[in-house]
């Protein structure tokens, strides 16, 4: 089966050893970054007694459960249980992996597999990601922002021009993940405020 | 008696110390209750319809029963030893199943990770094997010889020490500990968890202590407990699914958790099933 | 110095972590808050008669602000805390000193409505909240997008202290933090000064300290 990308973060929110939770197609996934720098998207339960992920910690290459401190491998296979050091953990405790890749300063995860990247989004750079309680429709009116042949909505806010990619979330809610042109750090600042503002009409208009 | 084995239990629903004059509103197996002053000066506990419901005041609680109490309340001899402070540690409401509550106080495995340094601390962070039983002749689940290195095992601890535990389940929704006592060797200190069911995935939870100590004063006894227990909170609001799965499948024990496979067994046997996923999703 | 103190109370809290990030000692004094309500004491209102937690006591000097009690910690001990190297961060520093009262009187009051049954318009103070991390989270990216790490600047100040640990235990008050990217990034980075400690709900960050390695549970 190929599933879709789905934008989930900017790269840049997601530092070495970080640990973040995502929701992808209802799904949730802790998002996560070793200390060589190599991405994962995985399943945000732990096989274990079903604790969260993404509270985990990372070290190393190995991403680690804050309940028990059972740690996991690349693979998503358990490499060690800490309550019983000598053991070596049997193959089949594993976490579920997705497919993640980042591309131009965003991170996109596949629930499914995906042969295909996600679209380019070159000369930009990342402005922020904002959370919005209103629907992809609404704020697509609100914004008047135009939707390319990519999918991609552009236009400008504060006179920057802008890339905004949309993550839809349960209940309604949207992330905007919005890239801008390079410019000096004012004009990138006013660009944010108009990202906020955005969002305040986003949701006013999906209240009314 | 009813018959039905959830009805049929006794929860906790209010410290006696502190029910005021007004009394306290709140929930059991979700149905609103109500504890208030009867006129003869005793707690009393009504239902919905204003139908009274068996109390028992014991351990600084307040306890009913919704149905017709199976037995009569459990009994922790040591509540009645002479020389021990009871410390009532009030109630903290957490979004989750009662039995998550339950289970997480039964189980050591994750002292060096939540409880850091406190009741645990890496590299120490091996369960040995202890024994477990369900005791049929009293109808509880028992772990004893459990053992576990603790950084600061009480608030009387001066260092570290490997500390004894032993654990039992007299009732789904309490749990009682007993550890090594420093200041006393030869004894033990209990530690319960009395929780009060309000909704399958949320529970009140009242901590009680019966303690060798006196030389901490009693607010910082009561800050150590609650302190344990908060840390416990954010894990427990955040384990999926939210009830807590009896059939195996979903989760994935070792040997440091047979205090809990022993416990959803014993909780499947009995039919107790609020709070409880029967069926691997 | 005494700080009358509650464990759980994150107003107490900050002024611990400031303590501690500066090498301040306090002699604590645990007030039964939950469940014995001893602030309410006429004991206590003889020292506060605010009947609020925390409260500083230094010699003759008794004060009784969240706010003030940090100024003073960092005026004695850690006189960079205070941020005053412009006139800019002062008045920045100032600025959220102010804000963390909103957050106390919104995310705060969530949580000790969710976790200790006080009465609260639970609704209102989750939405007061939500308004809240927003606003922070919104001044975070503006300092990100001029290459400052912390809320008064390129250095964590009093302003970062007062905000934190309502920022972090917003969950606990059924408050998600998941939306904020840039709250994220700053508490990360405030939990991995040197010196921090931990509050209950606050956990360390276990990756600090690297994995064990060969056989564990000897001495
Ligand atoms: N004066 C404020 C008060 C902080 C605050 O609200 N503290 C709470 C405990 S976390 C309190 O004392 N509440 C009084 C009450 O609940 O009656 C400060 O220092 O920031
Ligand atoms: S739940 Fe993850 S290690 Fe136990
Ligand atoms: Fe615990």
């Amino acid at each position: 089966m190929t599933a879709a990308w789905t934008p989930v973060a900017l790269a840049r929110d997601l530092p070495r050893l970080g640990v973040m939770p995502v929701c992808v197609d209802g799904i949730d996934v802790a998002l996560w970054r070793s200390a060589s720098g190599r991405l994962a998207a995985w399943a945000d339960r732990c096989p274990h007694r079903g604790m969260r992920l993404s509270h985990g910690f990372v070290r190393g290459e190995a991403l680690s459960c804050i309940y028990h401190g059972w740690s996991y491998g690349a693979s998503g296979s358990c490499l060690r249980i800490p309550a019983h050091p000598d053991l070596e953990p049997p193959e089949a405790i594993r976490v579920p992996v997705h497919r993640a890749t980042e591309n131009n300063g965003v991170i996109w995860v596949a629930l499914g597999d995906q042969d295909n990247t996600p679209p380019a989004l070159t000369g930009l750079v990342p402005l922020r990601s904002v959370t919005v309680q209103a629907r992809a429709e609404v704020i697509r009116s609100a914004s008047g922002l135009a939707i390319g042949a990519d999918g991609i909505a552009r236009g400008h806010l504060a006179s920057i021009a802008v890339a905004v990619l949309m993550q839809a979330l349960p209940e309604g809610a949207t992330v905007l993940h919005v890239l801008a042109e390079p410019a000096d750090p004012a004009a990138l600042i006013a660009a944010s405020r108009a990202v906020e503002a955005l969002r305040r009409a986003a949701e006013s208009k999906g209240a009314a | 008696m009813s018959g039905d084995p959830i009805l049929d239990e006794w929860y906790p629903v209010a410290l006696v110390s502190q029910l005021g004059p007004l009394g306290r509103d709140t929930r059991l197996l979700g149905q609103p209750i109500r504890v208030y002053w009867g006129t003869d000066h005793q707690p009393q506990v009504s239902d919905a319809n204003g139908r009274a419901l068996p109390v028992t005041c014991r351990y600084g609680h307040v306890w009913t029963c919704p149905g017709t109490p199976s037995r009569p309340l459990f009994d922790i001899p040591e509540a009645d030893q002479p020389g021990r402070r009871l410390v009532d540690v009030g109630v903290v409401r957490v979004k989750c199943s009662p039995l998550r509550a339950v289970e997480n106080f039964l189980d050591i495995a994750h002292f060096p990770f939540v409880h850091t340094d406190i009741l645990g601390a890496e590299p120490h962070t091996e369960v040995g094997r202890y024994d477990v039983q369900i005791r049929d002749e009293v109808d509880e689940v028992w772990a004893t010889k459990v053992q576990f290195y603790q950084p600061q095992a009480a608030k009387s601890a001066a260092g570290g020490i490997t500390t004894e535990y032993m654990y039992r389940v007299p009732a789904p929704t309490v749990a009682v500990l007993y550890k090594t006592c420093p200041p006393r060797p030869g004894e033990w200190d209990v530690i319960t968890l009395f929780v009060q069911p309000l909704e399958q995935d949320l529970c009140e939870v009242w901590p009680w202590m019966a303690l060798f100590d006196d030389t901490t004063s009693l607010t910082d006894l009561i800050h150590f407990q609650q302190t344990i227990f908060v840390q416990d909170r954010s894990i427990l609001e955040n384990q999926l699914p939210r009830l807590l799965p009896l059939d195996p499948g979903m989760e994935i024990p070792t040997r440091a958790d047979m205090t809990s496979i022993a416990y959803r067994r014993w909780l499947k046997r009995r039919g107790y099933s609020f709070g409880a996923q029967l069926v691997a999703a | 110095m005494i700080l009358y103190d509650y464990i759980l109370s994150p107003d107490c809290y900050k002024i611990r972590l400031l303590a501690a990030l500066t090498g301040q000692r306090l002699t604590l004094q645990a007030v039964d808050y939950h469940p014995g309500g001893e602030h309410r004491s006429a004991a206590f209102r003889m020292l506060n008669p605010a009947g609020t937690i925390p409260v500083l006591q230094d010699g003759a000097l008794i004060l009784t602000e969240s706010a003030a009690i940090l100024t003073y910690v960092a005026a004695m001990s850690g006189p960079d805390w205070l941020g005053e190297d412009s006139p800019q961060m002062r008045g920045q520093v100032a600025q959220w000193l102010a804000f963390a009262h909103r957050l106390s009187a919104s995310i705060g009051k969530a949580r000790s409505h969710d976790m200790l049954q006080q009465p609260a318009d639970i609704n209102a103070c989750r939405r007061a909240g939500v308004a809240c991390l927003q606003e922070l989270e919104s001044a975070l990216t503006e300092q990100r997008l001029m290459g400052f790490g912390y809320l008064a600047g390129a250095r964590p100040t009093l302003a970062d202290i007062a905000c934190f640990p309502h920022a972090m235990l917003a969950p606990d008050g059924g408050i998600s933090t998941d939306p904020y990217p840039a709250i994220r990034l700053w508490t990360r980075s405030l939990r991995a000064l040197p010196g921090f400690i931990e509050m209950p709900g606050i956990h360390r960050l276990h990756e600090l300290k690297p994995e064990p390695i060969g056989t564990a549970g000897q001495d």
